[in-house]
């Protein structure tokens, strides 16, 4: 598992595309920050949750485009084919795989940690809030990194892997907005129980860390890593 | 050290093998020999543990490829038609990661010592996507032979490069004999014959023949085949004259000369024949079968005749 996983980092760092993700994201939570900012100023305390909040958006179209090549690339180059004749399990490659690129998301999350650093040398932000909504991201983020990673091994085509895995994370992000007009008040609860939003807007993003919510992206990245798997697998008997 | 029992495969409504069965031996060269479409692939996914067998069995190194798959495919090394590569790894990087793959501890000397075998050290540093075709191949079989597997699996490996770079991994999976048992497939049969100890002979999913090619040009052609020239007569004549001698079996035109299929050495006697009726005898040469012949001849004899 070690070995796919350290290769795998080490292709993000080997293609150009990982670095100008890196620099666009950097561009983007810092343009966020900057302006929380300075909308800030003699109105409000600095949000301290607010680039994990803002991220949990981004990741609809970040999480694809993290996973989008490793397996449709694998598929379409023939490389599959010789991994699945390597003495290493299905489960290997899938976890080395998802672990990469939880990796490198993380490597992304814990360089905006400079922001909360320039918060706190400037005012006394609450470090609990600041906490739950990084740890919070962080299961978001390996929920939707999960997501793409299902829908790579479903296709060769890298583009159309993204596609399907932003088509789904937009409808689990939007499903809570949906869950918020059902007037069945039953039907809108299950809705929330089931969208990505609905386990961290009213819960991490506010600082609130719930045994439910840990669960929740548990068992998304779990199920996701599990259906992986047995596509995986599957590419044997075709 | 490869042994294949009544080995059946199918898939999309398609039977691709029909019960082959066949072994090699260590250190033997065993070219698996038939058209696009024979199941030469199939045979080596199922080998290579890509994929099962639907009925039948097979072992790598006394190691059952399904039941103890993991055992079974650290033994092999694979190469498959379309070398399969990543585009972003340096040479090096590649075979390393290959190398740690199949259980390679301190993978250093070993890719070191492939790189080198296969020329390829002094582009250890350059992209994968950098190198030729010929280059990959290369590449490909320094992967499938950086962990000194027991057994070597090579799927067509001189597909689609040019005639040098034939020669030359056609001369490297010569080197392979003795410290490996290889499994080479081709549909080109002249290769076969040049690379490989033995040969298996498929044909839609079956094995249609297996031998040394020259056992199985004694087996299927159980005489001398000679090429007779003769200067006068016809070819009716010639059909006739040559036709008469005892010992010989068949007679074909063949160019502006004939082909002769005897029992026995029969020269002295066409000569002799021949200078009897009149004639000049202008040629009279042995013809070595090729294993092309073998091949067309073994398919003829099992397709049923055309209604």
């Amino acid at each position: 598992m070690w070995i796919v996983f350290r290769k795998e980092l080490g292709q993000y760092f080997n293609s150009p595309l990982a670095y100008l993700i890196m620099a666009g994201f950097l561009f983007l939570t810092g343009l966020w920050f900057n302006s929380d900012l300075t909308f800030s100023v003699g109105t409000k305390a600095p949000d301290p949750a607010l680039i994990p909040f803002n991220l949990s958006f981004f990741m609809v179209f970040l999480a694809p485009v993290l996973t989008m090549r490793l397996f449709a690339e694998e598929t379409r180059e023939g490389t599959l084919e010789l991994l699945l004749t390597a003495p290493v399990r299905e489960r290997d490659i899938v976890l080395g795989k998802f672990l990469s690129a939880w990796c490198f998301f993380s490597i992304l999350l814990l360089i905006t940690l400079i922001y909360q650093g320039i918060l706190i040398s400037i005012s006394r932000p609450d470090l609990g809030h600041t906490i739950a909504a990084y740890l919070g991201i962080w299961l978001y983020g390996g929920a939707t990194l999960g997501v793409g990673l299902l829908f790579s091994a479903l296709t060769e085509n890298q583009v159309l892997a993204a596609f399907l895995s932003t088509s789904v994370l937009a409808f689990l992000w939007l499903g809570d907005l949906a869950g918020a007009i059902v007037a069945n008040i039953d039907l809108a609860r299950v809705i929330r129980e089931i969208t990505l939003q609905g386990h961290f807007s009213d819960s991490f993003a506010y600082g609130l860390m719930r045994v439910e919510d840990v669960v929740y992206f548990a068992g998304v990245i779990a199920i996701t890593l599990f259906l992986t798997m047995r596509v995986v697998e599957s590419r044997r008997w075709r | 050290m490869i042994e294949v029992q009544q080995l059946v495969k199918h898939y999309h409504g398609f039977t691709a093998l029909k019960g082959i069965t066949f072994t090699a031996q260590p250190g033997e060269i065993l070219g698996l020999l038939g058209p696009n479409g024979a199941g030469k692939t199939t045979t080596m996914r199922i080998l290579t543990g890509f994929m099962p067998p639907s009925e039948g069995s097979a072992r790598i190194a006394g190691f059952d490829i399904l039941t103890d798959s993991i055992e079974a495919r650290r033994r092999v090394g694979y190469m498959p038609e379309r070398v399969p590569i990543y585009p972003d790894m340096t040479v090096e990087g590649y075979v390393r990661f290959w190398a740690k793959l199949r259980g390679v501890k301190q993978p250093h000397d070993g890719v070191k010592s492939v790189l080198e075998r296969f020329n390829l050290y002094d582009r250890r540093r350059h992209l994968v996507r950098t190198l030729s075709k010929g280059m990959r191949q290369r590449l490909g079989l320094a992967q499938a032979l950086v962990h000194n597997p027991d057994v070597v699996i090579l799927d067509e490996p001189t597909i689609g490069i040019d005639p040098q770079q034939v020669i030359e991994v056609r001369e490297s999976v010569r080197a392979l004999a003795k410290t490996h048992t290889v499994l080479f497939s081709t549909h080109i049969l002249s290769e076969a014959e040049q690379v490989c100890d033995r040969v298996v002979i498929l044909n839609r999913g079956e094995v249609v023949a297996q031998g040394q090619p020259d056992e199985l040009r004694r087996q299927l052609y159980p005489g001398d085949h000679l090429y007779v020239e003769i200067l006068g007569g016809g070819v009716e004549t010639g059909l006739k004259l040559l036709g008469a001698i005892r010992g010989v079996e068949t007679v074909e035109p063949q160019g502006s000369g004939f082909n002769v299929l005897a029992r026995g050495d029969v020269r002295s006697l066409i000569s002799e024949r021949v200078s009897q009726a009149g004639y000049k005898l202008l040629e009279l040469r042995p013809v070595a079968m090729t294993l092309e012949d073998i091949f067309l001849e073994v398919v003829k004899r099992r397709t049923p005749p055309q209604t």
